[in-house]
């Protein structure tokens, strides 16, 4: 049952969209039937319990719990939700407002789950619906209103995540997240830490919704939405869910003293502030949001004070604030569409002739100022019947009291103000007439429901008991009367009453003093202030790391590691002994070799000197490998480097000749940063390497290795069978470089070729002709190696060699067979790259797919063709070698060619005769879509 | 599925990219298959997941090869969730790429192809040379798929932006790869199921995997070492920077979950660190994301901060820390990739993606707007989204273990980042106001910082004249939205997936068991 | 200690390469680097046992590991695809290999 009147109301805004576009703006009309008929169905239900399962991983629950003070508030937010409808189905221009009336129906429906939930997360969840709510209807207000909306979302968000913040403490604090447990737990009565934090939270996220002091700002500044959401959002029901909070967690809270502090403190600041603020305002809405802070405040303080008297009084004055102020709203924006303004110093000057509006505004402010006989002067008298008996400590009862009395006549001050502003009796001024029944109706209904409970106040003693007993705690009986006999508070209303008046009468000298005083600084600009500041911030921030330049983040990784070395090696106590002789002499002349190596590149100051000096550098890595007894690796890095070299250099004349000089001052970080970096390698290798015994995995394959896989060449049995899934990823890395190539080069043209001058009778100059050594060597030489590199690639798995081995000779030969040619406008080799590089990547997967056949992919096959050993492993060699000899070609293809923009046209080229052309799309004028400054 | 079948999510890939690099320009051809290819992955991951519900894993030691020798791929409910993800959201950028024209290349699909090879090989491993070997394959196609553009049509941003993406992952590599040279040193093994638990014990493995580790930190952009990713993400078309983002970084996390978990056996003693840098992450980002005007880098900056909740998970050590942790983890590969995919959407369309220059478009794409705003609070952890469940979660799970400072940190850094998204919001979205438009025109020979190459000529787009962004364009932000909607309201299916894959963290036997005797 | 000290001297190339502004001398830093983290592995073999492994040798305690060999020799190859890479990157900008000249390249653009 509870379930279902949560449902409908959340299905009334589901169907929001299809009922707008059904009847336009008169779907307010039926849309606000389900709320009607949620709201019966809780009053028939009174109270009750239902859980749904929502995520119990977490152990959150879709719980709902319907006591005495959510019927109260509910009946409030579904009310006063159904007037604003129907109010709105005639405030608006024909139309279909389907964003309105949506946002609208989601909003009643997030503060019905809100109201009853009876978990903490599901509470916070529609606590956030509320403010997202909010923030889109104020928003929709054009773009005058986007920088309020995004203040006041900032602001009611920093709240939730108050809330949250207190909602997880207390959900971990008590192991539940079901509100009246976390309500009944003794704890917070035993650990004051934790009660003390979940309070200041809870009070925060109140007081951002509630529009409490330090958080006021953000409600005037909503004032910029339209007038229906203004009244139901901004005065009737989000703001009041602040107050729901501070009630429904009252019970645990209310003997702590920090929570009493803080909301009376708070209450009544906000209080009087709001007031005095009310009292300087010209225009009505903004008058009246000022108002709703004031009231709020008054309620935030009773609440604070937290007796049952006070809570009492609390839940009067939230259904009698309730009523006035949507009243008041509504009426507001009646007067503002009639009028074209709700500027009182422009009203003054029309003849206002609406007499139902003024008198729904006349009866509304009066209940607003505690005029007797409305339900205002009731709850005020409640107020301060609780206020005079409140606990003397932290704050005095007199204090208390006299604050919010102080509160009260000045609002009784703008209450007048408002009365009169709206009245406007020039007779030469603009008429302004009554608008239809269909648009006051409601909101009348509101301000006379006022009027009718002030009379019969006890009539609201059942919802008034229920919500304060739940409330509290405690069972309380509410009794209220309109007339209590001669007591304090009356005479306190006296006073009140009294000042409030003689504050009007004196307005005219009032109202300049109070125009001059000015808080020193605007709360808005505070929250402006924040958010430049974090904008500055940020760009300090982001400013650490604002180049693309690869320098500073090569840097950082460096520097931490250097740091993550360092500090561990040095924390590193009782290492194993080192295993064995690890240096031999002649190492030290590699060393050397290395020292010299290292050193002269990095004083290099040319482009070709460079690449040299770390061709040598490589030479001699070489030699280290073969040293260490690493021969396939050895022969591997030798290729690697000619391989390389080769590369570079063809790509050398498309760059400068000389390095740019940097200064000392950039060069002496780079060198204390290399220098450390290279001794904390020094100290990683020493401290973690060579002191432990073979590896079991070592030992197996030295062992087992030439047994279970043939091959006597253990490196190459690693390669291509025991770890074979690291080859195929291997070649599918080199596979795909070629095509990244490819890729690169059809993404953007290279930088031209630097023109090379040449002496014309120096013998260089004829290139046909001083190439003819390299091409007669060449023709000799090919074959050869083609021959060469088949032979490596069969032997590979016995001795060293291999298909990387045979497919890097293989390159070396095509690199020769380039290098050879007298021009380089000729492609040399025609060769399918892509295609021998598809084709190696094909063969290396599909030859582990066809293992699947013996139980795992890559599992060894081995079959006999002619005589011939064949195995799995000779073919997958083959897939390496095919796309090793892919990425060299297409290296050498790309780059070595010019590219179609460099190429003359006289020569005749015949291109497009391939579709591997990395330009062969491209658009041919010079001017191809670069951009030039 | 049976666990030999596991090698077939790289195996399959890698076949077909073979195939479609021969078969070369035939681009429906190449679409269809991949497609097809990608799908029927898709399917297999999802088998896993059905398979690992009660916990479990399963291996295969590729070629049969006894253990310590073969290479072993395993898999568990938290391998099957990051396959699951990852091959959906490739699916879905893929999408995108083929409705920009990002596409057309006869390269895409086969570099496309490999990478998801490369994911799935480097999140199935139980080697860490072989992971090493893996984000190769992961990385060389991203290259490619990096410089992608139009014939000759690069801009020199997107060249710089590759350089810095291939050198940084470079030395990423390398230093990744001396870590396992220095695990090799002192373990005398890379096979995890060996390694397990011996960081606790050993330190001189501890020093060599936190080398491993910290590498694995600036896939995943982790502080101090975030620089490059911000800058790197955004100089490379839309639908790469939102696919990279989805995949690369979250692969290092996943890797860094399983060897904190497999090979330090959670060992708490190096918690604070993590903590710390997590702490220090999420300030970082959110303020970064703060300080830039270029939507993109806003929301690389933010991935910065999101990280930082994400690795606090494993940074926490706890099983509902880890828990959060892993479905933070894939919330935030929806949601972010949504918002990549939105903001790309209108960069694709209306050339620049820079805040304030293009303005007004609620109106003319509600749905890139309405996916817009779901993912950017779902990302801020607003309720209902899936953001709010992982961050509600993570907050409980780090309260729980006490760690006060991070649970205020994130709850600051989630207002900072619903700034940055505001920003973005207003000032693409939304736009200006008229009267700021004026303005803007006095102001245009003011740099304007982040703004990308070629914006500059007109600072203020007339976005009337601009075609729509289109069915096809917007629905991958769509879908992902709607994802994020489904996986918050519906939380409790991922909440159950996650605890299971925290539980076979928390308790590595299974992992390992299958991985000894596969 | 040789092949510590090697290392050490091939990283400090490497970075000091690695902090300059040419992507050539960036790649160039890289190709040390490489080396360096290769000598790594090799050490992590033990440097002590230096036998080419092949076959089934009789006495262990003096052939090298092959695994590391194994694991360099990948390496190895796959730096190689990625140094061509590079180096075609980094004759794709501008005329000039430098970062420098990237940077006030995207101003240009960003102000034509």
């Amino acid at each position: 049952m509870l379930l279902a009147c949560v449902a409908t109301v959340v299905a009334t805004c589901v169907l929001a969209p299809l009922v707008t576009r059904l009847l336009g703006r008169s779907a307010g009309w039926i849309l606000s039937i389900p709320l009607l008929a949620a709201a019966a169905g809780l009053i028939v239900l009174g109270s009750g319990t239902q859980h749904v399962p929502w995520m119990p991983t977490l152990g959150i629950g879709f719980d709902l719990r319907l006591d005495g003070l959510s019927l109260t508030f509910m009946l409030l937010v579904l009310l006063i939700g159904a007037a604003v409808l129907t109010y709105s189905s005639r405030y608006f221009a024909v139309g279909r407002h389907t964003r309105y009336f949506t946002l609208m129906t989601a909003f009643a429906a997030a503060m019905t789950m809100l109201v009853l939930a009876n978990d903490v997360v599901l509470l916070f969840v529609s606590w956030e619906l509320t403010t997202l709510c909010s923030f889109l209807l104020i928003a929709r207000s054009g773009a005058k209103a986007r920088r309020p909306a995004i203040r006041t979302l900032l602001v009611t968000a920093m709240g939730g995540l108050s809330l949250l913040g207190a909602v997880t403490t207390m959900a971990v604090a008590t192991g539940t997240t079901q509100l009246s447990e976390i309500i009944a737990d003794p704890m917070w009565q035993e650990d004051t830490a934790v009660a003390s934090t979940v309070i200041a939270l809870l009070a925060i996220a109140a007081f951002t919704k509630s529009a409490q002091f330090p958080f006021q700002a953000w409600l005037p500044d909503s004032m910029v939405a339209i007038t229906p959401v203004s009244a139901y959002l901004h005065a009737a029901a989000m703001v009041k869910a602040g107050i729901y909070l501070l009630l429904r967690f009252s019970p645990a809270f209310s003997e702590v003293p920090l929570w009493n502090t803080m909301l009376i403190t708070s209450g009544l600041i906000t209080a009087l502030l709001g007031a005095v603020a009310a009292l300087r305002r010209y225009d009505l809405k903004e008058l009246l949001a000022y108002s709703t802070i004031s009231q709020l405040g008054l309620l935030v303080a009773m609440i604070g004070v937290g007796t049952p008297e006070a809570i009492k009084a609390a839940t009067v004055h939230t259904v009698a604030h309730a009523l006035f102020k949507s009243a008041l709203f509504l009426f507001v924006g009646v007067i503002d569409h009639r009028a074209g303004t709700r500027d009182i110093r422009a009203l003054t000057h029309m003849r206002i002739r609406m007499p139902v509006t003024l008198g729904a505004i006349t009866i509304s402010a009066a209940s607003m100022a505690g005029l007797p006989p409305l339900l205002g002067f009731v709850s005020k008298e409640s107020m301060f019947t609780a206020f005079v008996d409140a606990p003397a400590t932290p704050w005095g009862p007199i204090t208390i009291t006299v604050a919010a009395a102080v509160a009260s006549a000045l609002t009784f001050a703008y209450s007048a103000r408002i009365v009169m502003g709206a009245r406007g009796h020039d007779p030469d001024g603009r008429e302004v007439t009554e608008v239809r029944p269909a648009v006051w109706a409601a909101p009348s209904l509101a301000a006379l429901a006022g009027l009718v409970l002030g009379l019969m106040p006890f009539t609201l003693d059942p919802l008034i008991s229920g919500a304060a007993t739940a409330a509290t705690g405690t069972t309380v009986e509410a009794h209220l009367a309109l007339w209590h006999g001669f007591n304090l508070p009356l005479l306190i209303s006296a006073l009140v009453i009294t000042t409030g008046v003689l504050l009007v009468l004196a307005r005219k000298k009032i109202q300049p003093v109070l125009l001059t005083y000015r808080l020193p600084f605007s709360a808005l600009d505070v929250v402006e202030a924040i958010l430049a500041g974090l904008a500055r911030t940020g760009r300090v921030v982001s400013g650490w790391s604002s180049s693309t330049a690869p320098r500073l983040h090569l840097a950082m990784p460096v520097i931490v590691t250097i740091g993550i070395g360092t500090v561990g090696v040095l924390g590193l106590s009782g290492l194993p002994a080192i295993d064995g002789n690890a240096s031999r002499p002649l190492d030290w002349v590699l060393v050397v070799l290395l020292a010299a190596g290292v050193i002269a590149a990095m004083m290099v100051s040319t482009r070709v000197g460079a690449v040299v000096v770390v061709g040598v550098v490589g030479f001699a890595m070489t030699l280290w490998f073969m040293s260490l007894g690493a021969a396939d690796v050895a022969l591997t890095q030798l290729l690697v480097e000619i391989l390389t070299v080769t590369v570079m250099v063809l790509l050398l004349r498309r760059l400068p000749t000389d390095f740019k000089p940097t200064p000392l001052r950039r060069t002496l970080p780079s060198l204390v940063i290399a220098v450390a970096a290279g001794l904390t390698t020094t100290l990683g290798v020493w401290a973690l390497t060579g002191r432990r015994s073979m590896s079991s995995a070592a030992e197996y394959y030295l062992t087992e290795g030439e047994g279970v896989t043939g091959g006597a060449n253990v490196v190459n049995t690693i390669l291509v069978d025991f770890r074979a899934l690291d080859t195929l990823g291997e070649l599918s890395v080199l596979g795909v470089a070629g095509i990244v190539i490819a890729t690169l080069l059809r993404s953007r043209r290279p930088a031209s070729a630097r023109r090379i001058e040449i002496d014309e009778n120096s013998p260089l100059a004829d290139a046909l002709d001083n190439s003819v050594f390299t091409r007669t060597l060449a023709r000799l030489v090919g074959p050869l190696i083609v021959i060469l590199s088949v032979f490596l690639l069969l032997r590979g798995h016995q001795e060293p060699g291999g298909g990387f081995i045979a497919a890097l000779v293989g390159g070396a030969g095509f690199a020769l067979i380039y290098l050879m040619s007298p021009t380089d406008d000729v492609r040399r080799i025609r060769l399918p790259y892509l295609a021998l590089i598809g084709a190696g990547i094909v063969i290396g997967a599909g030859t582990g797919l066809f293992g699947l056949t013996e139980g795992s992919f890559l599992a060894p096959l081995h079959t006999e063709i002619l005589g011939y050993k064949l195995t799995s492993a000779l073919v997958f060699d083959v897939g390496v070698y095919l796309a090793v000899i892919g990425i060299v070609l297409s290296a050498f293809n790309l780059l070595g060619l010019p590219h179609p923009h460099e190429r003359d046209a006289a020569h005749g080229f015949d291109e497009g005769d391939d579709g591997d052309d990395p330009h062969a799309d491209a658009p041919q004028t010079p001017d191809h879509q670069e951009v030039t400054a | 599925m049976t666990a030999s079948m596991l090698p077939l999510f790289v195996a399959i890939p890698l076949a077909a990219a073979g195939a479609l690099t021969i078969l070369g320009r035939r681009p429906r051809v190449q679409a269809v298959a991949m497609l097809v290819v990608l799908a029927s992955a898709l399917a297999g991951a999802v088998a896993l997941i059905v398979a690992f519900r009660d916990g479990g894993a399963w291996a295969d030691a590729v070629g049969l090869w006894p253990f310590g020798i073969a290479i072993p791929f395993a898999a568990d409910m938290f391998t099957a969730l990051m396959l699951t993800f990852t091959l959906f959201v490739t699916i879905v950028c893929a999408g995108f790429a083929m409705a920009s024209g990002r596409a057309a290349s006869p390269f895409f699909s086969p570099l496309l192809l490999v990478m998801v090879a490369g994911v799935s090989g480097a999140l199935l491993t139980a080697d860490l040379f072989n992971m090493f070997v893996f984000i190769e394959v992961m990385l060389l196609p991203a290259y490619g798929l990096f410089v992608l553009a139009a014939p000759g049509s690069a801009p020199l941003r997107q060249i710089a932006g590759a350089r810095l993406y291939v050198t940084v992952n470079l030395l990423t590599s390398t230093i990744f790869l001396t870590g396992v040279g220095f695990v090799y040193g002192t373990a005398g093994t890379v096979n995890l199921a060996e390694l397990a638990g011996v960081a606790a014990e050993d330190d001189t493995v501890a020093l060599a995997m936190a080398i491993c580790i910290f590498a694995l930190s600036i896939k995943a952009a982790a502080v101090p070492v975030h620089g490059w990713y911000v800058r790197a993400y955004p100089a490379t078309s839309p639908a790469m920077t939102a696919l990279f983002s989805a995949l690369h970084a979250k692969v290092a996390i996943y890797a860094i979950y399983r060897l904190y978990a497999v090979v330090f056996d959670g060992e708490e003693r190096f918690l604070w660190i993590g903590i710390a840098v997590v702490i220090t992450g999420m300030v970082i980002g959110g303020l970064g994301a703060l300080g830039e005007n270029d939507s993109r880098t806003v929301l690389a900056f933010s991935t910065v901060s999101q990280i930082g909740y994400i690795l606090l998970g494993v940074a926490l050590f706890t099983g509902a820390g880890l828990a959060a942790g892993i479905f933070y983890l894939l919330h935030h590969i929806v949601a972010k990739t949504s918002l990549f995919l939105s903001v790309g959407a209108v960069e694709e369309r209306y050339g620049t993606g820079t805040i304030g220059h293009v303005w007004g478009i609620t109106k003319r794409e509600p749905w890139i707007a309405a996916a817009f705003f779901v993912a950017a609070l779902s990302l801020a952890g607003i309720p209902p989204f899936s953001g709010f469940v992982a961050k509600l979660s993570m907050i409980i799970a780090a309260i729980d273990a006490g760690q006060v400072l991070a649970v205020v940190v994130m709850l600051a850094v989630s207002l900072i980042t619903l700034i940055a998204m505001l920003r973005i919001w207003n000032g693409v979205f939304w736009g200006r106001p008229p009267d700021q438009v004026l303005r803007t025109h006095e102001e245009k020979d003011l740099p304007v910082a982040g703004a990308t190459p070629g914006d500059g000529t007109s600072v203020v787009l007339d976005t009337g004249t601009k075609p729509r962004i289109g069915v096809a364009l917007a629905v991958p932000a769509v879908v992902l939205a709607m994802l994020t909607i489904a996986l918050g309201l519906g939380a409790e299916l991922l909440l159950g997936l996650s605890e299971t894959a925290a539980a076979g963290l928390t308790d590595t036997s299974a992992y390992i068991e299958a991985v000894t005797n596969p | 200690m040789t092949l510590a000290i090697t290392a050490g001297l091939l990283v400090m190339g490497a970075v000091y390469l690695l902090l300059k502004r040419e992507m050539l001398r960036i790649v160039l830093g890289f190709v040390l680097l490489g080396h360096a983290a290769n000598l790594v592995i090799m050490a992590a073999g033990g440097a002590s046992r230096r036998d080419a492994p092949f076959g089934a040798p009789d006495d262990l305690s003096t052939v090298a590991d092959p695994l590391p060999q194994a694991f360099v020799l990948t390496a190895i190859v796959i730096a190689f695809a990625i140094t061509i890479l590079m180096l075609v990157l980094a004759v794709t900008g501008r005329d000039q290999d430098d970062d420098t000249t990237v940077e006030s390249d995207v101003d240009e653009e960003g102000r034509s």
